[in-house]
């Protein structure tokens, strides 16, 4: 098992180089002088473009950049943003908190939803329900999440006017204790649910086809011909083995999760790094976007490990392999 | 064994299942409308109206948006710009990955650790991100669009093909081959790859979709290509008119929906029909 995981953090590791790699190299092969890219402007100014220079050894060949680029990394110096000349990791650490509670509560949420429709259909793979939500399934995955967020806009928040449309909590309210949760958690519906909506059909495939892959296999027809019960072979056998791929892919999945969540923050308001990132977007401000990207890189991957490890310690065939 | 014969099953494939039917079906009337976008249009797409979000009715079908631009019209031309991003990027991504997955999975080896390590790499990435950045830094031209698009999303080709290659090595005709001393390369082109390719080409399809939504995702947060129309680029601008000319949004959106949806039904109607063990399954 150590063999395993050491292998996973290898990757995870190495996934993260790429991203830091890849994120150097755009500075240099954007169109445009680094320093003007990591300035944001035309032309910096002569006291900008030597500060730079000095900071990233701009004068110094490519690779003993690279080189003082990971070493200020290291040192959580992600750079300084162009708009608020303030430090990046700083900025970022002030946004993530709204983008976490967003991401996780779908994560889990989708999780658990796509699972368990994705079982209920499964063992009743071929009826009409099961094609229905196969297609239900597909449709959702179809849509832009931006879409599919400003639709559910128009139908809960504008013709209904039961939920808020915009933002984490109503600045009016001003409610402390309790009611600041209860406020935040209202504000949470409508992202909530369309990130759930577009992550679920996922989820509900991966489970579908893995119990029917492990229904279908001989050592069920073996359990079946003892004359065990339908449920005792699903409760006992089939689910166990069935819902390991799900885990798995949960690291995975956490990934396109985070993307689809930005864009759906700009929709709804919501105060996390997508509306930030927006901004940055307008300003031009590179350090920060490339922020983003690393800090996002690195959040997948720790959580690609995480569940990789766990996973090792529940499946003994990883275990024992 | 070849080329033909893909074609030969992709027919008969089409002709036997509805899920086929339907998609096929859809992207052929969408080609159409896209390659007769200026007859089928009511109003120049481009030029601003005095109506400005007049709602949907007899002079303007779908209604106009804040600029006062024929929504319908718009959508029109608009089908030209998300077919070609969405064919053109997932073009390159099948043609990377039947290669690089070929390639791994046909030579094995050192070469084939390094590009799983590098398959296991993308997956990882959060590629929209990269997408993005690469975007806003060299520019939002629609063919910097589709390079990236396609030159992040080969991973799933990739491995498929790899897979691929990887069964079809061992197999009697590939043998025969290497016994009369027919050269690596050229077994590879000619006998691994044709035969390879089915499960690339349905996938394709599904990155058509896959591309789509990215690009649409790219319009709106405003990093689409500004010369052209895109149905994403609609939904965006829509977003400021949402409650008082709820159409802009919500017809171009529609219009995403059913395309990707149409791409995912050939894709996924493509891979039922090749694999014996799906059709049984469902």
């Amino acid at each position: 098992m150590g063999r395993y995981i050491g292998k996973r953090i290898l990757t995870g590791a190495l996934t993260v180089l790429a991203a830091i790699v890849l994120s150097f190299l755009l500075i240099h092969l954007a169109p445009g002088d680094p320093a003007s890219i990591l300035s944001g402007m035309d032309s910096p100014s002569p006291e900008m473009e030597e500060a730079l220079r000095v900071k990233y050894g701009l004068d110094q060949p490519l690779l003993s950049q690279l080189w003082t680029y990971l070493k200020n990394l290291a040192q959580g110096d992600l750079g300084e943003s162009i708009s608020n000349s303030r430090p990046v990791a700083e900025l970022i650490a002030e946004r993530l908190g709204p983008t976490l509670l967003l991401s996780l509560t779908t994560a889990v949420l989708s999780l658990v939803l796509g699972t368990a429709l994705g079982i209920y259909c499964a063992r009743r793979a071929g009826s009409k329900l099961d094609a229905a939500m196969n297609g239900v399934s597909y449709l959702f995955d179809s849509m832009p999440g931006f879409w599919l967020g400003m639709m559910l806009i128009l139908i809960f928040a504008s013709s209904l006017k039961i939920l808020p449309t915009a933002g984490m909590v109503d600045l009016r309210g001003g409610y402390t204790g309790f009611a600041h949760y209860m406020d935040v958690l209202k504000h949470l519906v409508l992202p909530g649910l369309t990130l759930t909506l577009i992550s679920t059909p996922y989820f509900f495939r991966i489970a579908r086809s893995s119990v029917i892959q492990v229904m279908s296999e001989d050592f069920i027809t073996t359990l079946r011909a003892t004359g065990m019960s339908e449920s005792r072979i699903f409760n006992k056998y089939v689910f166990k083995n069935a819902i390991l791929p799900t885990v798995t892919v949960f690291g995975i999945t956490l990934a396109y999760i985070f993307t689809g969540v930005a864009v759906i923050e700009i929709v709804f308001s919501w105060p996390g790094m997508g509306s930030f990132m927006l901004k940055a977007i307008g300003n031009r401000d590179y350090p920060l976007l490339m922020g983003i990207y690393l800090i996002l890189s690195i959040s997948v991957a720790v959580c690609m490990i995480v569940v990789d490890v766990i996973y090792a310690f529940i499946d003994p065939r990883i275990r024992y392999s | 064994m070849g080329r033909t014969n893909v074609m030969k099953r992709a027919l008969s494939a089409i002709n036997g299942n509805i899920q086929l039917k339907i998609g096929t079906f859809l992207i052929a009337l969408l080609v159409m409308v896209a390659l007769l976008a200026p007859l089928l249009a009511t109003h120049d797409p481009y030029v601003l109206g005095d109506e400005l979000t007049a709602p949907p009715g007899a002079e303007h079908l779908l209604g106009t948006d804040g600029l006062g631009r024929d929504v319908y019209s718009m959508l029109v031309y608009g089908a030209r710009t998300s077919l070609l991003i969405g064919v053109v990027a997932a073009v390159i991504s099948g043609v990377i990955g039947t290669l690089l997955g070929g390639i791994a999975g046909f030579y094995r080896g050192s070469v084939d650790r390094t590009l799983t390590e590098v398959n296991n790499i993308f997956l990882i990435m959060p590629t929209f991100f990269l997408i993005l950045l690469v975007v806003a830094m060299f520019g939002s031209s629609m063919l910097n669009v589709m390079l990236i698009i396609g030159l992040t999303s080969w991973v799933g080709n990739a491995r498929l093909m790899r897979a691929q290659a990887m069964s079809l090595r061992e197999r009697t005709f590939v043998l025969g081959a290497v016994a009369i001393g027919e050269s690596k390369r050229q077994i590879l082109f000619k006998h691994i790859i044709p035969n390879g390719i089915f499960p690339i080409v349905a996938n394709t399809t599904m990155n058509i979709s896959g591309a789509i939504l990215t690009e649409a995702s790219l319009s709106f947060l405003g990093l689409g290509d500004p010369n052209v129309i895109s149905w994403g680029q609609i939904v965006f601008n829509g977003r400021s008119y949402l409650t008082s000319g709820w159409w802009i949004s919500t017809f171009s959106g529609l219009t995403i929906v059913v395309t990707v949806l149409a791409f995912y039904m050939i894709g996924d109607g493509l891979n039922r029909v090749l694999s014996p063990k799906l059709r049984n399954n469902n």
